[in-house]
């Protein structure tokens, strides 16, 4: 690698600052084939920075593709939602807040997990059902949980994610403020696919972040199809979602889901706003997923042309390029990050088939922090801890429980 | 390196796939993420992609074949810039299963209907459901017709339920009351001149069932041990001279009984049950004694009970014991006083028989078999004498009771028999 | 000295304060809980008490205030959500029974949810079938709840303190038809354990097992039994999960029969469950089977005589305890 880590560079960035058409194929807006990705000088970003910003695009890509392999070969059960295309929101996201700030998301989280601290290993092992996966293997594909990282989960119910992240960023107001007396600056990010925006829920913690003034920056990853349908045969005024965010107060922002430091220039300036305000903010961020939305998916409802074109402007590549440009990054620096990346997922994969599957008395644990309750108003040590199986006789007259 | 591409899995719901197109030939070179084929789904029609950059050596099946998934179907060689741990998938075999019927039986519409507390006072009363006529709904024999049938057949009315002193809430003690018998007894019954037919008992029902299953059941076997009564006999003569005016009369089967409790406190498994997927072990030490009944009340035998029997002294044993024997054979026991042995003792000593063996009354894990005390010739500190001895027999089961555990529980039986003033304090 | 008498909504509303006094981190929200004092009265006086930072009225959102209080608690608040009507936790079904008491075994133990879901239910007011749901019936179904039904204001107030305590997910069901009773309830702080019955009324022939209000429908039918030389043992439940399976047992071994009322609807519910145990923990000690005595099985109707009839009643668990001891 040839710049120091240390060089501050300024890299060119996309706008989409008044909902510009992104290609010929515009899946957001309305079709407007002449416009171009407008670029505009951009903002100075370290090199490290950047180096981070790439590097971890390439390890989530990567990744995805081993599980997609895995998947492939029956190592990994059920459904399998990859995040292949969509890697700058969660990079660029993630890198714009602080370790406390909370964070919740959707059912394809696996990015947002790894993006967020969670290892390779960790999120490999909880898809192969291993033990050594962050939930143990009881959670999926679909709930990617990391308490130690703040990920407060992946949640497998479109939209079910949003009212608990208007939650957490309810929390972190009201712990501050309320408990501890002083100014909060915490933001909570809940993300969303564009598919969700028809859910009832939504709507509803809209109208609650914009009510309680709750510091929940809510953002769409809008890749323009909900499943197989896309925005425009299932959601109204789907060219301009800041009219959504306007009907509940809250403040909204169209940003460039494909470039990186777009996602990463705009979420520092989004999240510093809620944090100093203490109000929500909405973000349209316009992304493309470059497979299907599941592993079953023949992507039968859009064009092979219309991929390739969204393809073109693949974010790992886009940065690559910026960063070459800048005298940042070498193509052999590069290569060299994609084969530690390449060998990083390979590595989740051995070591998920090594881990051990779940005892099975992990069946039983878990489902309560304490199964017969806090308080028992007994002593007894066997009452204190873990399910009881017997029955045990303690019918007591209607004096007793007193404490 | 060498890689296999097997069919991929592209759905949930996918078992097997056919290739539709090959977009690859062998000797082209691919990328990891190029499509290599068209793969028909149980669902749809997918575009497969490789994972690794590499080239296409072999193609294993053909446009228009449908394989299992998991079914080598190329091969390739991959790129050599990277350590690669990629194993070839072996195939994985599609397994059909077939469903199998299973015959369902018909109801048996001539079932007895009985409510189950009253199957269980039942049994443990001898009562003969098959005599009665019940009162609840459809004839269904209730609580309240046991109580009605005891009532007249004398047999004390069980009106409590019984409730198990195991503190397992389903210890299996609850669900049976038996009455050992002794395996190579004659029977009254047979002595008669002419073959005739006797309708069976409740009571003798319930012994044939309860044995039956016992026998068969219980993985039954022995050990025996002598024990040297002589001091035993001298303390007991010298007891029952001194105590003659309250009217005590220690048999030798206090002293038994006695022993017995006291070994069973120290030899829990001893004071046992088998419950299938465990080992039961009661707290309270219950000591069972058989009682026979006489011909007049219709013979068989009864197991009365000696609750906390390890807390007793040899007076209380001997006055409760008396006083149960005498009850089971006058005006029959309650079902209190028949519930809950935990261990038994059959004695035959009386009727002059040197040694037996007994079956175990279940749920016991072990029965004593006490014959005579017999005056013989014993060699004793080398020399040849007089001397009396008893021979014990356990019949054990073997699923909780080891034959070394057998051993030792006769040797403290043995060791108190002998000490005798053991039992005194 | 003689315990001062309070109304049921007033143990509610003592054992919220008190524990928010005792707990900056407990708080209420729901619809009409500040300002409007309660739409039952319950919360009156908290807002005024604790400010509007504590005491929060929501829109009528009850899917998005159960997720954001669901998201607050994962985050180690502990609020407490009230349904105005346990009949309006339906549109939130999705947060409460596939979140709330979900998380802690998705995320392999990493986030609990101590939460407490409180609220009004049942019927007998002539609310008609929307408004008169007995959500036990459906949510008793979920692990990883404990649901809870005081039957009289001493139990609402020890078990709403004890549920703003627990770790927990709780359904705290409460009756509208019970707000308004008098019951007495010490001045000094007391807690109720869950998972503990209570022997509402000792008795011999029959077990009388029952949860919520519908405890008052036995007492009621035990003082008739009473009459006929029957005497029921009446058992308070007090909480459907944790279930106090032991002290069923107990009783139904004593007793040999069984009787369950259960309001909700008898098709797998509390009361199906109940028996279903009780078959296999008592069977050698039954002399009849667990009779049960439900809601009728249609939607709740509006006119009085209808509902009234629909309802589990003292002269239906009395047929039913007669019935149970073959003295139809």
């Amino acid at each position: 690698m040839t710049a120091s880590p240390k060089v501050w560079a300024i890299l060119a960035m996309s706008t989409l600052e008044s909902t510009q058409a992104l290609t010929s194929f515009d899946v957001h807006g309305a079709a407007n084939p002449s416009s171009a990705p407008s670029r505009r000088p951009g903002a100075m970003v370290s090199a490290e920075l950047a180096m981070h910003l790439l590097r971890q695009m390439v390890v989530i890509r990567e990744f995805e593709v081993r599980c997609m392999q895995a998947y492939q070969d029956k190592k990994i059960g059920g459904f399998c939602h990859v995040y292949i295309g969509q890697e700058a929101v969660a990079v660029g996201c993630t890198a714009a807040i602080r370790p406390s700030d909370p964070m919740v998301t959707a059912y394809r989280d696996h990015g947002h997990a790894l993006a967020r601290g969670m290892s390779a290993n960790a999120c490999m092992a909880e898809m192969f059902g291993r033990v050594d996966g962050c939930a143990k293997g009881k959670g999926g594909s679909m709930h990617m949980f990391d308490r130690e990282h703040n990920l407060f989960g992946g949640h497998g119910i479109v939209g079910a994610q949003i009212p608990l992240g208007v939650g957490l960023a309810f929390a972190c107001k009201y712990e501050d403020e309320v408990i501890h007396e002083r100014k909060s600056d915490r933001v909570a990010l809940a993300f969303l696919g564009d598919g969700a925006l028809n859910q009832g829920a939504f709507h509803e913690a809209m109208n609650l972040a914009g009510l309680l003034n709750t510091p929940a920056v809510i953002i769409c990853e809008n890749n323009g199809y909900s499943m197989g349908t896309s925005i425009h045969r299932g959601t109204t005024m789907g060219h301009n979602l800041a009219a959504k965010a306007a009907a509940y107060g809250i403040e909204s922002a169209v940003v460039d889901g494909m470039d990186v430091l777009s996602v990463y220039e705009s979420m520092s300036l989004i999240c510093d706003r809620a944090r100093r305000e203490s109000r929500p903010a909405f973000v349209d961020m316009r992304t493309y997923r470059f497979k299907g939305h599941s592993m079953s998916d023949p992507r039968k409802y859009r064009t092979r042309e219309e991929e390739s074109q969204y393809e073109a402007g693949d974010p790992i590549t886009t940065m690559k390029g910026r960063m070459i440009e800048a005298g940042m990054l070498t193509n052999e620096a590069f290569k060299s990050i994609l084969r530690e990346a390449r060998a990083e997922a390979k590595a989740s994969v051995e070591f998920a088939e090594s881990s051990p599957v779940p005892a099975i008395t992990e069946l039983h644990t878990d489902v309560f922090v304490e199964p017969w309750g806090r308080y028992t108003g007994s002593s007894d040590p066997k009452m204190l801890g873990g399910a009881r199986r017997e029955p045990s006789f303690r019918a007591i007259e209607n004096s007793e429980g007193l404490s | 390196m060498p890689s296999t591409i097997t069919m991929p899995r592209l759905s949930d719901t996918m078992e097997s796939g056919t290739i539709l197109k090959w977009y690859v030939k062998e000797g082209d070179p691919i990328t990891s993420g190029s499509v290599v084929a068209d793969i028909e789904t149980d669902k749809a029609t997918m575009e497969m992609q490789c994972f690794d950059d590499g080239i296409v050596s072999k193609i294993l099946v053909a446009t228009g074949q449908q394989v299992p998934v998991g079914t080598p179907i190329a091969m390739m060689t991959l790129e050599e810039d990277e350590t690669d741990a990629t194993a070839p998938t072996s195939p994985v075999a599609v397994s059909s299963a077939e469903a199998v019927l299973t015959a369902i039986p018909l109801s048996d519409h001539q079932r007895m209907r009985v409510s189950p507390i009253a199957r269980r006072l039942a049994d443990a009363a001898g009562i003969d459901l098959n005599a009665m006529t019940g009162s609840g709904p459809g004839g269904r024999i209730i609580k309240r017709d046991i109580e009605r049938a005891a009532a007249a057949q004398g047999v004390s009315a069980p009106s409590v339920t019984v409730v198990p002193t195991a503190p397992a809430p389903i210890a299996p003690m609850s669900t049976s009351r038996v009455v050992p018998i002794v395996s190579k007894g004659r029977s009254e019954l047979a002595l008669a001149p002419e073959g005739r037919e006797v309708a069976l008992s409740g009571m003798r029902q319930t012994i044939a069932r309860r044995l039956v299953e016992s026998s068969q059941q219980i993985p039954h076997y022995q050990v025996s041990m002598k024990v040297d009564v002589d001091a035993l006999m001298e303390l007991r003569t010298m007891l029952n001279g001194q105590l003659e005016p309250q009217g005590v009369k220690l048999s030798l089967n206090d002293f038994i009984v006695r022993s017995c409790a006291l070994a069973m406190a120290q030899h829990p498994f001893f004071n046992a049950s088998w419950a299938g997927d465990r080992i039961v072990i009661h707290g309270a030490v219950n000591v069972g004694i058989a009682v026979s009944l006489p011909a007049e009340r219709g013979g068989g035998l009864v197991v009365a009970v000696l609750r906390d029997a390890d807390r007793a002294g040899l007076r209380e044993l001997s006055e409760n014991t008396k006083e149960l024997a005498e009850k089971a054979r006058t005006r029959g026991l309650s079902i209190e006083e028949m519930s809950d042995a935990t261990f038994t003792i059959s004695n035959l000593g009386m009727f002059g028989v040197d040694d037996f063996t007994a079956i175990i009354n279940p749920p016991n894990s072990a029965i004593l078999a006490v014959g005579s005390a017999i005056q013989q010739a014993v060699v004793r500190n080398g020399q040849l004498c007089v001397g009396t001895e008893m021979k014990l027999t356990l019949s054990l089961d073997h699923r909780v009771i080891d034959g070394a555990m057998a051993a030792q529980f006769l040797q403290t039986v043995k060791h108190n028999l002998e000490n005798p003033a053991t039992l005194l304090v | 000295m003689s315990v001062r008498e309070i109304e049921y909504r007033d143990a509610l509303n003592e054992a919220m304060s008190e524990e928010m006094r005792r707990d900056k981190r407990v708080f209420l929200l729901g619809e009409e809980v500040a300002q409007y004092d309660g739409a039952y009265k319950v919360s009156r006086g908290m807002l005024a008490e604790f400010g509007e930072r504590r005491i929060i009225d929501t829109p009528i959102s009850e899917s998005g205030f159960a997720g954001m209080a669901i998201g607050a608690a994962m985050m180690g608040l502990r609020p407490i959500v009230e349904f105005m009507s346990w009949s309006f936790s339906l549109v939130a079904a999705d947060p409460i029974l596939n979140n709330a008491p979900k998380m802690l075994y998705m995320s392999g133990g990493q986030f609990g949810c101590p939460i407490v879901f409180r609220g009004n239910g049942g019927a007998g007011g002539q609310l008609g079938s929307t408004h008169s749901w007995c959500v036990e019936g459906l949510y008793s179904n979920v692990p990883g709840i404990k649901i809870v039904m005081p039957s009289t204001p001493y139990e609402a107030k020890g078990l709403l303190k004890t549920a703003i305590r627990d770790d927990d997910p709780v359904f705290f069901l409460e009756s509208e038809r019970m707000l308004g009773t008098k019951g007495e309830v010490p001045e000094s702080e007391y807690l109720i354990p869950f998972g503990q019955a209570r022997i509402a009324r000792a008795g011999k022939d029959v077990t009388l097992v029952s949860f919520g209000r519908p405890v008052l429908f036995c007492l009621e039918a035990a003082e008739t039994l009473a009459k006929e030389g029957i005497s029921c043992e009446v058992l308070d439940m007090r909480t459907i999960r944790p279930l106090d399976i032991g002290s069923i047992v107990k009783s139904v071994r004593k007793t040999s029969a069984c009787v369950v009322v259960d309001q909700s609807w008898s098709f797998a519910s509390p009361g199906s469950e109940v028996a279903a145990q009780v078959h296999a923990a008592c069977f050698d000690d039954l002399d009849n089977f667990v009779h049960r005595v439900h809601t009728v099985d249609v939607p709740t109707p509006y006119a009085t005589e209808l509902e009234q009839e629909y309802l589990p009643s003292a002269r239906r668990i009395c047929e039913a305890v007669r019935a149970c001891l073959y003295r139809a």
